[in-house]
């Protein structure tokens, strides 16, 4: 049975909201609502500390920030959140961080002039103050293995940190378009059990519905759910794709040695 | 290119030489501009700056300089275009001689491109006043070049934020153009603006004449869904609003530090609006200790935005020794700017176009279309250009779910990014049928023509390029051009 009633705990809404990260509350929310699921929006900010509180929720979505929120909320995130945070994603409950939201995963951020800001430690990583922003469409073929209906993420990245994995931490997917953690790698986001990081920032779940589910369905225990009309949401893949994000050559050949085949503008 | 060796020292054939690349650098400019003009590379509004500038790197600052009374620079990030435009007639009203750049090419090399079609082969230029619009990020580097009498600083939204990145760096940059205004200079700032207000007390120089311009009236109860300014500009702390204007602009008071919204020296009260046709307000004034004065003017503008603006240029007039009754007859003569409020038909249905790039602009102008006007069909264009922002995630953060519960309309969405704005509507609830997608600018005008009434504009708002492509299309020629954003 899937439960008809799940809980999103909204990490820190005031502060990690810069590029409209509301769209992926609503897309939560409609894609539950639209299978006879209810999806409950907890709020949980600055300062907010009961262990029941996290506990209660069945899943988490923090997202990105300004530079001078972060420091505020990766204090708060260590010691109010860390604990009950680590519990609930051992437990299976999914946690999907956005830019700012995904370095605060790691275990420090270390800036231009060499202070060391620490993070979660949640994920093996860590980010370093980049010289030149990565800002532009970016498109990522995601790790077959997170088994993701649709294994190709589109969307949009501004960031001027540079995240670097540890061993064995996967990323999330290939860059096909933009730059990634790093503008170099090749590599973009993390994920490790039901974790899943991105620079993929602001609305990137309503463009992107396999991920909506890839959460809604981790929130739900595992239970398959039932396939919706994406009509309108794969317009407005297929616009950003065509328009803003087609892969580049090289990538296309890499992605072709992975095994993934890529159709010409789609 | 190797830049030509600069001549230094003070020495005659130093001034000599000085001269020479000033002369020759205006010459190369305005004969540039002339060409791209005539060969239609476009409005000739950002490379003769380019080609002038790379002759001789102090051709800015030596035009502004010949000005007779000085430059006022007006910035922020909603407004700069009407306020400057407002600005400049109330000056003209007042036979003053007034230049500017009203084609809004506002980066610096606009900025001296606009001063090159203004000046003769030497270099001068025969105006009293100059009156330039110019871009928040390029704002410190003007305030350096042009060293100018006054400085305006409207409000600081979040605006494309792929270009200019983070707010707190959009205030930063207003506040160092604020701080290095030249001494005996004026400073108009928006006292409703609590990011603004917070740099009249810290960054003015001393020596700089300190002017709040704010509204009295009435509005909603709470901030936007998503705000860029709940934070308390000095502590951080999170503030509290009696009345919100327009975006994050009213009346607020942090309870933790104590900061307030202070009290404006020139205010606008009584507004009445009137549709999206024009705006009635008074206008009063009262700088320390002196007596007040106090007009009733009206404005061919909409929304409360606009008597805002309305408040910013008469402030800045007054500071320039403009009457109080000049200031109430230069804004009624004022004419809509370039794609701000213009009405203009298509197949015999007037269309208004309403720039709106940005979370605050498009959320006011909505509000406005929705509130104030009849218009049965409302157009919304959504391009992702460099000029744009190529970023259009910030359509999530407005409100669109006010059209749930508003008068019923149908939405006209258009552009390269037309099924983003689709999408962010369906989340919003807007009922499918009273949604219709067409990309292209030509077939998105002629559903509105179908649909709409010869009697009552049609709203439309455009973020930049697809405002310039509707105003193309509409007859209105290729206008100005932001050249350069990138």
């Amino acid at each position: 049975m899937i439960p008809v009633q799940l809980r999103l705990g909204h990490l820190y809404p005031r502060e990690m909201n810069l590029y409209g990260d509301r769209g992926n509350i609503l897309a939560l929310v409609r894609r539950a609502q639209r299978r006879g699921i209810s999806l409950e929006v907890v709020e949980i900010g600055l300062g907010d500390s009961s262990t029941s509180l996290l506990s209660s929720c069945s899943g988490f979505f923090m997202g990105g920030g300004q530079d001078l929120d972060q420091g505020n909320v990766a204090e708060d995130l260590i010691s109010r959140k860390g604990p009950g945070l680590v519990a609930a994603v051992s437990a299976g409950k999914p946690l999907l961080a956005v830019c700012a939201g995904f370095q605060l995963l790691g275990t420090h951020y270390l800036t231009a002039a060499g202070t060391r800001i620490p993070g979660l430690g949640l994920l093996p990583l860590h980010t370093e103050a980049g010289r030149r922003r990565l800002v532009g469409n970016l498109m990522v073929a995601t790790d077959p293995a997170l088994g993701l209906r649709d294994p190709i993420l589109v969307g949009f990245e501004n960031h001027s940190g540079r995240t670097i994995l540890h061993q064995g931490l996967r990323p999330l997917g290939r860059v096909m378009h933009g730059g990634g953690n790093d503008g170099d790698s090749g590599q973009e986001g993390a994920w490790q059990g039901s974790v899943v990081a991105t620079y993929l920032h602001g609305p990137l779940l309503p463009k992107n519905p396999s991920l909506s589910d890839w959460w809604l369905r981790t929130a739900a225990g595992g239970h398959p759910l039932e396939n919706l009309d994406d009509s309108l949401e794969d317009a407005a893949r297929k616009e950003a794709m065509a328009l803003g994000a087609r892969p580049t050559r090289m990538s296309r050949w890499r992605l072709l040695g992975r095994g993934l085949v890529v159709r010409k503008g789609s | 290119m190797p830049r030509p060796a600069r001549q230094g020292g003070g020495s005659r054939a130093g001034v000599a030489g000085r001269k020479l690349r000033l002369r020759a650098a205006v010459v190369l400019g305005k004969a540039t501009g002339g060409m791209s003009r005539r060969l239609r590379l476009g409005g000739g509004t950002t490379l003769p700056g380019d080609v002038a500038r790379w002759v001789d790197p102090g051709v800015l600052r030596a035009m502004a300089g010949s000005v007779r009374a000085g430059t006022v620079l007006v910035t922020g990030t909603n407004g700069k275009t009407s306020t400057a435009a407002l600005l400049r007639t109330i000056l003209a009203e007042s036979g003053k001689v007034v230049g500017g750049n009203p084609s809004g090419s506002n980066l610096i090399f606009g900025l001296t491109a606009a001063a090159l079609t203004l000046s003769d082969s030497q270099g001068r230029i025969d105006r009293d006043w100059l009156v330039l619009e110019v871009d928040e990020l390029s704002a410190p580097q003007a305030v350096a070049e042009i060293r100018p009498q006054g400085l305006v600083v409207l409000n600081a939204f979040r605006d494309q934020l792929d270009r200019s990145f983070e707010v707190d760096q959009i205030a930063e940059r207003l506040a160092t153009a604020t701080s290095t205004l030249p001494d005996g200079g004026f400073w108009v700032g928006n006292a409703d603006d609590p990011r603004v207000a917070a740099m009249a007390g810290e960054t003015t120089a001393a020596g700089t004449r300190r002017i709040l311009f704010g509204l009295s009236a009435g509005g909603r109860d709470h901030l936007p869904a998503v705000s860029d300014a709940s934070g308390c500009p000095r502590c951080r702390g999170e503030m509290e609003f009696r009345v919100v204007f327009y975006a994050h602009c009213g009346l607020y008071k942090c309870p933790h530090c104590g900061f307030q919204r202070p009290q404006p020296q020139v205010v606008a009260s009584q507004v009445n609006l009137a549709g999206l046709d024009s705006v009635e307000l008074t206008l009063s004034g009262s700088e320390d200790g002196s007596e007040g004065w106090s007009v009733p003017a009206r404005v061919r503008l909409g929304g409360l935005f606009s008597a805002a603006n309305v408040a910013a240029a008469a402030a800045a007039a007054s500071a320039m020794g403009v009457s109080p009754h000049q200031i109430a007859s230069g804004i009624s003569a004022f004419e809509p700017a370039f794609g701000r409020f213009q009405v203009m038909p298509w197949k015999g249905v007037p269309i208004r176009l309403m720039l709106a790039k940005n979370p605050a602009g498009l959320e006011e102008n909505l509000t406005a279309a929705l509130e104030l006007d009849r218009s049965p069909v409302i157009a919304i264009g959504l391009n992702d250009l460099i000029a744009d922002g190529r970023d259009v995630s910030w359509i999530w953060d407005v409100e669109m779910e006010r059209l749930r519960e508003s008068r019923p309309v149908t939405l006209v969405v258009c552009g390269r990014r037309a099924h983003e704005l689709a999408l962010r509507l369906a989340y919003a609830g807007v009922p499918q049928d009273r949604v219709v997608v067409l990309q292209s600018a030509r077939a998105a005008l002629d559903a509105v023509a179908a649909m709409a009434s010869p009697l009552i504009p049609v709203p439309a708002l455009m973020t930049y390029t697809a405002m310039l492509e509707w105003h193309q299309l509409l007859g209105g020629g290729g206008g100005g051009g932001k050249g350069g954003r990138a």
